[in-house]
């Protein structure tokens, strides 16, 4: 949905208030901004101290802890909402006893490196296939836009399952899965920078620069880049979580990241049968998955209004907000 | 062996796998008297009402030629009656072999390469006309012909002549090596001694099919019944099975069916959690429902543990099953003896038994032969690794074997959530050889990736994990397509995974072949068995068993160990 919202407002020209300062005041000035902003910085220091962390805890997500499940009924943690004692801050994990905490911090790495390796090659590429279309020849306008045309068309996650098949598995699993996702979802932005490039190539400074006997290359860099940097980052930070999702959606496929690297896509799968035994085996990764999306989501709207206060603005008129948006 | 015999023993191997793991026997309850009065298990059963089936598999191909069954299968043998079939009792009892169609297990001469069958008086078809020897001829002939492909390859590999012969409507020619002197009597020539024939002769095969009736691929609409149930309706190739009693069955020629219900209905391509659902809940008809062929997993075990009404209808099935790792000494570092004893030492079965669902559906295994008596079992433990094993051990043979500083070696495994090749298993390995300082890399593959992959001397990894259950519960089918040399197969399905082609452990497996008394059979296959098993040439890891609700007002619940699973033509519903 933010994709559409996104594509349709590119029609028009967007030129940011300049400057890092206002959009960081705007920023701090949503509350629920910074509050998903301290989430997300909470996860990315969780998964970023995940060997610390379990560490502190005292355990680690592979190793085996057959006395802390029940046996004899079906592998059920021992124990209280599911095993969570001093020794495991989250519980255990049925059948194997691995702890989840370990589990649910590694997984952290997984989840949100690639989905980070998988925005920024989507970036990188969307930019690149937008500014050569937008700066390009009519021809080469028409073949990018095509191809874009034709990416926007590929099923992710069948291609993926695909892929994911075929290629050998001594290829690393959480770089492939980056791979994938950034090579079939940069359409996206690649049609924003674009219709932004187009709209810019009209505007004086940059027609000034053109006949000033500037080359296409140092007017993207100069001219266009910083005012095509606000969409760009606005739609990275919303594809960010739904590139997370497509990596759960694949390990909870069984075909994403490989055990015993654990992935939260990958603990809800193994979870998905336990919701009635072992209910905090499931709820664990699944809320940490729905809030991470969430405050990515959140922050996501928060830097898109924050970069262009214009829009804040128009989705408010007819509301008589009596907070008048904008700085 | 013939490559085509040895591939579809292996999908048939599989099928009853798939058959037994995907549902677990329900049973116990027969002999568990303090029941509550909500589960009537222990009541007394009457005959009557509609028995439900609630299955996953359809009953596809219901012919008796094309039926791939261990004893005869469970609905099959509702319908088909055999020569001999299993004992329907609970338990161990439940593995031995009796007459059925026959008055006794058979008469071998000429060192088992002779058996001689003589049917008993009065059996009848369900349009009353007579059974006799010549059909039950008829039967196996056309089991030979290519369109009625699909049950097990022993009699095209046992009989005189079977080898090359193409059923009954390619010139009309019959068997010679099946004779039938008159209308009560039956005798079977055979290539090889072959005393666990009376085992063989359990399969739907022997199933008698009168000539004139027989209508080819379209006899499976309606197959004649010679047993207590006749098919009155057949939808979708045995997604919806309907039964109901044949009037012309007489129990007192059948001592091993009870048929209580009037009618029988199968309803199948249900989905697993659904059918143990619908027990569980056991509202309206599905309260007088079983399946045979779905199981609680460990998460539905679980669930229904915390419920004593709910598990005082779980029944338990043992069937002769071993999950182990499996070797193939030709890749390296597994050709030296040292390196195998140090993983058998290094793992852990208690982790191992856990992912595989916990003590309650999984037995930690020693021998690779399963761990009933039927099979012959001779409890050995080659290399005591105790409960967690012993890494102490291991690490001090692979120093001796030239690995001071461990190794790394590569587990191929299944990536299919099934409880004994899977995920879960691997990665308990992983952590178990941790400890003795041997690194494992896992590589998983999809189901038929892996199948293909590991029973194929061609790609066959180093290390992987197996798992093998027999045709009947015997030493025989379970033991010597895994370790009999002849049976390595150069291109195709093999399952002689470590490739052992030993002089003594061929001729032995000749020698108890020969062998007509089935319990001096088994004592020598549970011998051989140790004898093989100090190669470390596979290590055993765990014996599934089985869990299985039932409905509520079902009663008369018999479990053998020969299925692992629920006997339908035991139960009763009022």
């Amino acid at each position: 949905m933010a994709e559409a919202l996104l594509v349709k407002e590119a029609g028009s020209v967007t030129v940011p208030a300049s400057g890092a300062r206002p959009f960081w005041r705007r920023l701090r000035r949503r509350r629920s901004a910074l509050v998903a902003a301290v989430v997300v910085a909470l996860l990315v220091l969780v998964a970023l101290a995940a060997p610390l962390l379990s560490g502190i805890e005292g355990q680690n997500p592979t190793a085996y802890h057959p006395d802390l499940v029940d046996s004899a009924t079906g592998g059920v943690p021992l124990g209280s909402f599911g095993g969570i004692s001093g020794d495991h801050w989250l519980g255990v994990e049925p059948l194997t006893g691995r702890d989840l905490f370990a589990r649910v911090a590694y997984g952290a790495r997984v989840s949100l490196g690639v989905a980070l390796g998988a925005t920024l090659l989507q970036v990188v590429i969307g930019v690149g296939i937008g500014l050569s279309a937008g700066l390009g020849n009519r021809f080469v306008d028409q073949a990018l836009s095509r191809l874009t045309d034709v990416v926007v068309a590929l099923p992710v996650m069948v291609i993926a399952l695909g892929a994911l098949a075929v290629v050998p598995a001594g290829f690393p699993r959480p770089v492939l899965i980056a791979l994938i996702v950034g090579l079939v979802g940069w359409s996206g932005i690649s049609k924003i920078v674009r219709a932004q490039t187009l709209a810019l190539k009209s505007l004086d400074h940059v027609a000034a620069a053109r006949l000033s006997g500037w080359g296409p290359w140092q007017i993207a860099r100069r001219e266009l880049l910083p005012a095509l940097a606000a969409p760009v980052i606005t739609y990275a930070v919303l594809l960010f979580p739904s590139n997370i999702v497509v990596e759960a959606a694949l390990s909870f496929l069984g075909v994403g990241i490989k055990p015993p690297t654990p992935s939260w896509g990958q603990m809800l799968s193994d979870a998905d049968t336990w919701y009635q035994a072992a209910p905090t085996y499931l709820l664990v990764p699944a809320l940490l998955l729905f809030v991470t999306v969430l405050a990515l989501t959140v922050l996501g709207e928060g830097v898109r209004t924050a970069l262009d206060p214009r829009a804040e603005s128009r989705l408010r008129i007819g509301t008589r907000s009596k907070k008048e948006a904008g700085a | 062996m013939r490559q085509p015999s040895v591939i579809s023993r292996r999908v048939a191997a599989a099928a009853v796998v798939l058959v037994v793991v995907g549902g677990a026997a329900a049973c116990g309850p027969a002999d568990s008297k303090d029941a509550d009065g909500d589960s009537g298990a222990a009541g007394k059963p009457h005959k009557g009402g509609t028995l439900t089936v609630l299955n996953s598999s359809p009953q596809e191909d219901f012919d008796p030629a094309r039926l791939y069954t261990s004893g005869g299968g469970n609905v099959p043998s509702l319908v088909f009656r055999t020569l001999t079939t299993r004992n329907r009792e609970d338990g161990a009892a439940g593995a031995k072999v009796v007459p059925d169609l026959a008055t006794d297990l058979g008469t071998p001469s000429k060192d088992a390469t002779v058996w001689t069958y003589t049917l008993k008086d009065g059996l009848k078809y369900e349009d009353g006309s007579a059974i006799t020897s010549a059909d039950i001829k008829y039967g196996i002939e056309r089991s030979f012909a290519a369109e009625l492909s699909g049950g097990a390859p022993y009699l095209r590999d046992w009989l005189v002549g079977g080898a090359d012969y193409e059923g009954p409507y390619k010139g009309g020619k019959g068997l010679d090596s099946i004779e039938t002197p008159d209308a009560k009597t039956i005798v079977f020539h055979l290539v090889k001694p072959e005393g666990e024939f009376p085992y063989l002769a359990t399969q739907t095969q022997t199933t008698p099919v009168p000539k004139a009736k027989d209508t080819g691929t379209k006899y499976e609409e309606h197959p004649l019944s010679s047993g207590p149930y006749k098919v009155v309706e057949n939808e979708g190739d045995g997604e919806r099975l309907v039964l109901e009693r044949n009037p012309h069955w007489s129990q007192a020629t059948d001592e091993e069916r009870k048929a209580y219900p009037d009618r029988i209905d199968v309803r199948s391509g249900l989905d697993s959690a659904v059918i143990n659902q619908r027990l569980s809940a056991s509202q309206g008809t599905d309260a007088a429902a079983v399946t045979t062929d779905t199981n609680l997993g460990p998460a539905e075990l679980a669930k229904v543990a915390g419920d004593k009404k709910l598990s005082a209808r779980v029944g338990t099935g043992h069937f002769g099953y071993t999950n182990y790792i499996a070797f193939n000494p030709k890749v390296k570092p597994f050709d030296d003896p040292k390196v195998r004893q140090a993983i058998s030492y290094a793992v852990d079965r208690s982790s191992v038994v856990n992912a595989a669902g916990g003590s309650a559906l999984a037995e930690p295994a020693t021998t690779f032969l399963p761990n009933q008596k039927s099979f012959g079992y001779t409890p050995y433990d080659a290399f005591p690794a105790g409960r967690t094993g012993d890494p102490a051990k291991a690490k001090e043979l692979l120093k001796e074997a030239g690995y001071p500083n461990g190794l790394t070696v590569t587990l191929t495994h299944n990536n299919e959530k099934n409880f004994a090749t899977s995920p879960e298993i691997a990665t308990a390995l992983q952590e178990a050889l941790k400890k003795a300082g041997i690194t494992v890399k896992l590589q998983g593959l999809e189901d038929n990736a892996y199948s293909d992959t590991v029973y194929n001397i061609k790609s066959e990894p180093g290390f992987f994990l197996g798992g093998w259950g027999a045709d009947w519960p015997s030493g025989g089918p379970f033991f010597a397509p895994v370790f009999d040399g002849r049976q390595i197969v150069k291109s195709g399905y093999n399952f002689n995974s470590a490739q052992l082609d030993d002089p003594a452990v061929n001729k032995e497996i000749d020698e108890i072949n020969k062998l007509t008394d089935l319990s001096a059979a088994a004592e020598r296959w549970g011998a051989l068995d140790k004898k093989v098993g100090e190669q470390a040439l596979t290590v055993p890891l765990f014996h599934p068993v089985y869990k299985r609700l039932y409905g509520k007002s079902v009663k008369n619940v018999v479990i053998s160990d020969w299925t692992g699973v629920l006997d339908i033509s035991q139960v009763a519903v009022k």
